[in-house]
């Protein structure tokens, strides 16, 4: 038994994963407890080292997209999304604003699924296998949608430099199905969430379990749900143009517990329904791809994006041939788990897996820093740079 | 009677009992499976997957040796547990309930109690590949915290076992002792003469119905939703399953059992699953299990379907607890089976 200050006393460590049959993705957890309580914890995700940068160095910008959608299985839009958004930005292609409502609706049906898909996640590990089941049967809608709309259910290809695919256009048949299969989604989605919150044994789980405060929530940079459950109003889809004809309410909750990060998902959702009937209702006519440009040399060009789980970061250039150089992807999951590794300390141990799977992290894509320390070159985990050196855009 | 008719006769009882608890329990947990499944909007796995085919595919799969303190005697747990089982079954039907004395709340009581014991042991052997031995630079890099005992989770879970020995299953102890209290008895003998008196006159055709059963009384019934939370804390299941959470011990201290010894593992929870629930026909509505009582047999068969299928229901609903959630309700179950207890004194 080691004491390391007057009030903390760490009893043992217990350590598991990166194989476990409860995590999804490969990641270490090490916490350090007192009988069942967690006193520390650390976290190691640098397990699943894909090399999509590397990759994508050299490569025609536009055969990014059949990589940058492949960086995620659950947010594979966002990720082709910003990676045309940076060179549209770059070199200054205007975007049809039919294209920008087809965009924004495949970005809020996937957002859902993404939701969806954490609560699965999230009651399968409460041990609520009804709930997690449910909420992957209510999924299947949005998966059902973005086959209509892309012609595939993970990855649907919606974006191209300059617009969207001509396969993607909503006919009018189309919007009357999303429409239909939307309004069936809401009717049983608030009869399942309202049994949720409903009931006593899953809200006692819940109900002041891994707090994080908001100081904590912009130290660490937890982004997206994570941050605004914490009362962070921070979003960027406010600051997105694509965004701007929409009518919709960023969703910030100030109680910064497990339940606060289930809810504020859970309102989140309603929020994307309005943007979809929206968009499906005020759909422009007009092009939806402007083909009018040409690739060449493009200044490092930054862009940020409201992924479903934070802020997401593609950054690239073009040297004169139009060849990528130097892609960076920043995720949100490295810096919105270096705040679970916080937020879990006082919870029982079940309850600290609990925890850090409430900021709903992906792993797989999120690997990918190298760092040149003393003049030697050292591969380091997101999460190890911003334990080490603070988080700074 | 003549001892060596008594000797075959509980030679006998034994084997059929036995049989017919091996083969019935193993279909208990495809039904319970099933009910889950239809809660969940599923088809499920067919009944007879989950117990027949799984012990059987089980029992021919290839060997594999589990990570122990103690090999040997990690893997011989396994048959003390079948073995322990067994025996709490045997004690309820009606032969045994003579033999040593153990025909009572304290042969009960105590075969529960070292099945308890069971996980403890378990836990604290089991050293799964999985947590702390697993090969990863985590200490390599550099411990966050150092010099403290790298616990395996299998043992963390042992910890847990030892805790729910100490106040989770407490209320199942309780709740046990209102039908011997209503009897002014320790004896499963004298609990059936009150609630069944015609049980012992019967003749083996014929079906000896309980003319004032304890379920059916205030104490009984509360003692009986008691016996059914401590039904849920002795065999591990949500939302108790604390020891063998699978988002962070996984399964506990079972983890290393594979090929023939998971199979036992299945048979010994399947059988306790049965010998439980028939415990509760045999003590609360006075149907005891008797292998020579045809009739008798299958009604108490098919009264120890209440447990199981409550239990899938609640199982479906439930998620697991952590010991913020457990504590309260094991107490508030205590206060409940103490209050049965009192009243039953005035049955």
């Amino acid at each position: 038994m080691t004491e390391r200050s007057k009030d903390v006393v760490v009893e043992k460590e217990l350590s598991f994963g990166p194989v476990h049959p409860a995590l999804i993705e490969p990641f270490r957890i090490r916490l350090f407890v007192n009988d069942e309580i967690v006193e520390d914890c650390e976290l190691t995700i640098n397990m699943a080292h894909r090399g999509v940068e590397r990759l994508l160095e050299g490569l025609p910008v536009e055969r990014a997209l059949l990589i940058t959608e492949r960086v995620c299985g659950i947010c594979s839009n966002v990720h082709a999304w910003n990676s045309v958004r940076v060179i549209e930005s770059g070199l200054n292609i205007k975007v049809p604003e039919r294209a920008n409502y087809i965009r924004v609706l495949i970005n809020e049906v996937q957002r859902i699924a993404s939701h969806l898909i954490f609560f699965g996640h999230a009651f399968e590990v409460l041990g609520h296998e009804t709930f997690s089941m449910r909420s992957f049967l209510l999924r299947e809608v949005f998966m059902d949608l973005m086959a209509y709309i892309g012609g595939n259910r993970v990855m649907p290809s919606v974006p191209v430099i300059g617009g969207i695919r001509p396969r993607a256009d909503l006919t009018e048949s189309l919007k009357r199905v999303i429409l239909e299969r939307v309004d069936d989604f809401e009717k049983k989605y608030l009869e399942f969430v309202q049994r949720v919150l409903a009931d006593p044994l899953v809200m006692s789980r819940l109900t002041g379990v891994g707090l994080l405060s908001k100081d904590e929530a912009i130290k660490y940079h937890a982004t997206g749900p994570t941050g605004r459950s914490s009362g962070w109003d921070y979003d960027v889809r406010r600051m997105m143009y694509e965004y701007k004809p929409f009518d919709f309410n960023v969703i910030v909750l100030t109680e910064g517990d497990n339940k606060a990060r289930v809810v504020q998902r859970a309102l989140e959702v309603i929020e994307s329904l309005k943007i979809i009937r929206q968009v499906v209702k005020n759909l422009p006519e007009g092009p939806i791809v402007n083909r009018d440009w040409v690739p060449g040399k493009m200044d490092f060009t930054t862009m940020y994006f409201e992924t479903f789980r934070g802020e997401l970061m593609h950054s690239y250039g073009l040297d004169s041939q139009g060849l990528i150089r130097n892609y960076k992807i920043r995720t949100p999951t490295p810096t919105n788990l270096a705040a679970m590794e916080k937020a879990c300390i006082g919870d029982h141990v079940t309850d600290a897996v609990l925890t850090i799977a409430s900021c709903d992290p992906c792993l797989t894509c999120c690997n990918r820093v190298e760092v040149i320390e003393s003049g030697k070159t050292r591969i380091m985990s997101d999460i190890e740079i911003v334990r080490k050196y603070g988080w700074r855009r | 009677m003549d001892p060596m008719l008594f000797i075959a006769g509980i030679i006998l009882s034994s084997i059929i009992a036995t049989i017919i608890a091996v083969l019935y329990s193993l279909v208990l947990p495809g039904i319970e499976r099933k009910l889950q499944a239809r809660v969940q909007q599923r088809i499920g796995p067919p009944v007879l997957t989950p117990g027949w085919w799984a012990v059987l595919k089980f029992w021919y799969k290839g060997k594999a040796e589990p990570i122990a303190q103690m090999p040997l005697f990690y893997k011989s747990l396994i048959w003390l547990g079948i073995t322990i089982v067994l025996l709490l079954f045997l004690f309820s039907t009606p032969y045994w309930w003579v033999v040593l004395g153990w025909g009572s709340v304290l042969g009960i009581a105590g075969f529960l109690k070292l099945e308890e014991v069971l996980y403890v042991l378990m836990g604290s052997q089991s050293q799964s590949i999985l947590t702390t031995s697993m090969p990863i630079n985590d200490l390599v890099k550099g411990a966050k915290i150092k010099g403290i005992l790298r616990e395996f989770v299998e043992q963390h879970s042992a910890e847990r076992a030892l805790k729910m020995m100490a106040i989770g299953s407490l209320p199942l102890y309780i709740a046990l002792l209102v039908p011997f209290v209503a009897a002014r008895s320790g004896m499963i003998s004298d609990v059936i003469r009150v609630q069944n008196p015609v049980y012992f006159a019967s003749s083996w055709f014929s079906l000896p119905l309980p003319s004032n059963p304890v379920i059916l009384t205030v104490p009984g019934f509360l003692a009986a939703v008691v016996y059914f939370v401590g039904y849920l804390i002795l065999l591990n299941e949500r939302p108790f399953n604390i020891l063998k959470a699978k988002i962070d011990v996984i399964e506990g201290g079972v983890l290393e059992y594979a090929s023939k010894l998971r199979a036992g593992y299945y048979l010994m929870r399947n059988l306790l699953l049965f010998a439980l629930s028939s415990i509760f026909v045999t003590l609360f509505i006075g149907i005891p299990f008797d292998p020579f009582m045809p009739l008798c047999l299958i009604l108490n068969m098919i009264l120890s379907l209440i447990l199981p299928i409550a239990m899938a229901i609640l199982v479906a609903f439930s998620p697991i607890l952590t010991f913020r959630q457990i504590y309260p309700a094991t107490v508030g179950l205590s206060a409940l089976g103490v209050l049965a207890l009192i009243l039953s004194v005035s049955l």
